[in-house]
């Protein structure tokens, strides 16, 4: 037999057959003799494993699957060439031999044929070989490589796979619907958790998966989508949908998107839906445009009243100086209030916190002359500007004109809940020690501040009493409009 | 000091510093003043007293707030002139009662004088 020049050709034509288990080629019978021919003339790769003791034969393109192991397998035994693998190997041979042909759609290989390391695929079909009679005398193996179509079957895959990737991590939720019934074929978790966790959607219709929509329209929509191409888009759209823990209705705000997908021809066969539940998104909007309504409210509540001192302050001062600094202190106390309105936190300061503020300013630590006492009890904004103010002109009169314009005086201010009901805020300022007082002739504008009560109470009682040994001041207010946040 | 031609008005304001201001402010100009803590004591007043404005905010404790009163007040004497202040609401002009004025806390002298003589108030 003459045969092109390669490889396997030569080494079969100078190989010794006669001390093989084939003997010599003029003994083998005319199936081997063909199969051998049309063998090493192909350029697919093929393998021939003939006798019981599975001597093995094939060409060259087969020899590029053999790696480093050809040439030594040629000629050599099935299971010495498949040693590394031939738990896997051995059923399927031993099952040519028994008469069953065996196909394998993708067999994977790394082939050195281009100089380098290269991943291939090959499809096998193991046939069995035999005479005239039906005894298998060996097996033929055809192979095709597959390696391109693998290939584009993986890149294709890799795509739906990172698009699947996109729609699992994307923060809205997806589905895929076919066909005009629009069967769900896939949705994303986020899809789940907007309809209700624990739904079976996938392979059911919208109106099987999700019946409470088609009374909502949605049906139409779809239908209308897929019928005409035409994408739906809507913003903020309420839909009352049955996902809570026991399958309840609830009122939900979504962004919602249909848009028709197209087979290669451009034939639409379904629609994606991209949902995303918006409730919780608008009712925070609508909460910050609240608190930024609500600080507005406050900055101009508090200008009308830094009016209102500005106001009372120039209208009774004797002279522009005394207007001057009494304006900047009340301002400035006005200012700390606020300090301590913000450090509480969620809108309230205490009581103890205004107090502290007032004996920083008009008591010295090292020769503490006011005595205070009461509980750390929380005051609304509103009264607190109040209180402070109140404080600091009482503070302020006291160290001109009463008990603590003498080194003996002082003075005592407590406060307390109080009243039959527990319902009033009261507090008590008590001079002692100082000048003999009386009411002035005059009103100024500090005991017209004072005059003014604590804001925001419904109804607040105060009392002033010039007494002979000093001042005596006190408040009742109703204690839930002192303590209410306005 | 001038002596008003007018009869008096009234200031409802729950805020004593903003009230007794604004009640300073209008006697110097010579408006004769009264003064209501909230909406349940300024329709005492108004049972009892003739008045020729109603100057009120809204956002106050009680029964009703301000504009509710603005409402009953045009809806049973409806020659009292009514201005409405506050710097919580900026109300559509269908809650509040016709020819009603409405200014934005805190007011400005000269605007409230202008609101007062545009409704024929003038000292």
């Amino acid at each position: 037999m003459q045969f092109p020049p390669s490889g396997c050709a030569t080494i079969f034509q100078g190989f010794d057959w006669a001390t093989s288990p084939l003997g010599p080629q003029s003994g083998w019978p005319p199936e081997l003799k063909t199969l051998t021919s049309v063998m090493l003339g192909s350029l697919q790769p093929m393998l021939i494993v003939w006798g019981p003791e599975q001597t093995t034969l094939y060409n060259d393109g087969y020899a590029a699957m053999c790696g480093n192991r050809h040439p030594a397998a040629f000629g050599g035994s099935f299971q010495s060439l498949w040693h590394d693998i031939w738990d896997q190997v051995e059923p399927i041979i031993s099952a040519a031999y028994a008469g069953q042909g065996t196909s394998m759609d993708d067999i994977e290989f790394t082939m050195h044929r281009n100089g380098y390391p290269e991943e291939t695929h090959f499809a096998f079909s193991y046939t069995p070989v035999r005479d005239p009679w039906g005894s298998v005398l060996g097996m033929f193996c055809a192979c095709t490589e597959t390696t391109s179509e693998v290939r584009a079957r993986r890149v294709q895959d890799d795509l739906k796979e990172r698009f699947m990737q996109v729609f699992e991590l994307s923060q809205g939720g997806i589905a895929m619907l076919v066909g005009k019934d629009h069967v769900f074929e896939y949705a994303n978790e986020e899809y789940y958790s907007m309809i209700g966790v624990g739904r079976e959607i996938i392979g059911k219709t919208v109106a099987e998966a999700v019946p409470e929509v088609i009374r909502q329209g949605f049906i139409g929509i779809l239908d209308g989508v897929f019928a005409t191409g035409d994408p739906f888009v809507a913003k903020n759209l309420p839909v009352k949908l049955n996902r809570g823990p026991e399958g309840e209705e609830q009122n939900r705000l979504i962004d919602l998107v249909y848009q028709p997908t197209r087979s290669a021809e451009g034939c639409i066969t379904g629609i994606l839906v991209q949902a995303r539940d918006v409730t919780v998104l608008r009712a925070e909007e609508k909460h910050r445009e609240l608190l930024a309504y609500e600080l507005g409210h406050r900055l101009k509540n508090q200008l009308a009243m830094v009016q209102a001192i500005a106001s009372q302050t120039l209208r009774y001062a004797p002279d522009m100086q005394t207007a001057r600094t009494n304006l900047s202190d009340r301002i400035a106390v006005l200012s700390r209030s606020h300090d301590a309105i913000i450090e509480g936190g969620t809108g309230h300061s205490r009581v103890g916190d205004l107090v502290g503020q007032m004996t920083a300013i008009h008591d010295n630590p090292d020769h503490p002359r006011i005595f205070v006492a009461g509980p750390n009890m929380t005051v609304g904004s509103r009264p607190a500007l109040s209180l402070s103010l109140i404080l600091h002109e009482l503070a302020t009169n006291a160290v001109k004109y009463g008990a603590l314009s003498r080194p003996d005086g002082s003075v005592t201010l407590t406060w307390r809940v109080g009243g039959p009901y527990r319902d009033r805020f009261k507090l008590d300022w008590k001079e002692t020690g100082g000048p003999r007082v009386a009411k002035p002739e005059k009103e100024g504008t500090g005991s017209r501040l004072i005059r003014a009560g604590l804001n925001g109470t419904a109804e607040c009682q105060l009392s002033i009493n010039y007494e002979a040994d000093g001042l005596r001041f006190s408040i009742s207010a109703d204690l839930a409009g002192f303590q209410k946040e306005h | 000091m001038a002596v008003s031609t007018t009869g008096p008005l009234l200031i409802v304001e729950d805020d004593g510093l903003i009230r007794m201001d604004l009640a300073d402010t209008l006697q110097d100009a010579g408006y004769a003043v009264l003064e209501a803590a909230n909406a349940d004591e300024a329709w005492a007043i108004l049972l009892e007293t003739d008045v020729s404005a109603l100057i009120t905010d809204i956002d106050m404790p009680g029964s009703m707030d301000g504009l509710e009163l603005a409402r009953r007040v045009c809806d049973r004497w409806p020659d009292c002139q009514i201005i409405v202040i506050s710097g919580r609401y900026n109300p559509e002009a269908s809650t509040l009662p016709p020819d009603a004025i409405f200014l934005t806390k805190p007011v400005g002298e000269t605007e409230l004088f202008k609101a007062l003589e545009a409704r024929g108030l003038a000292v």
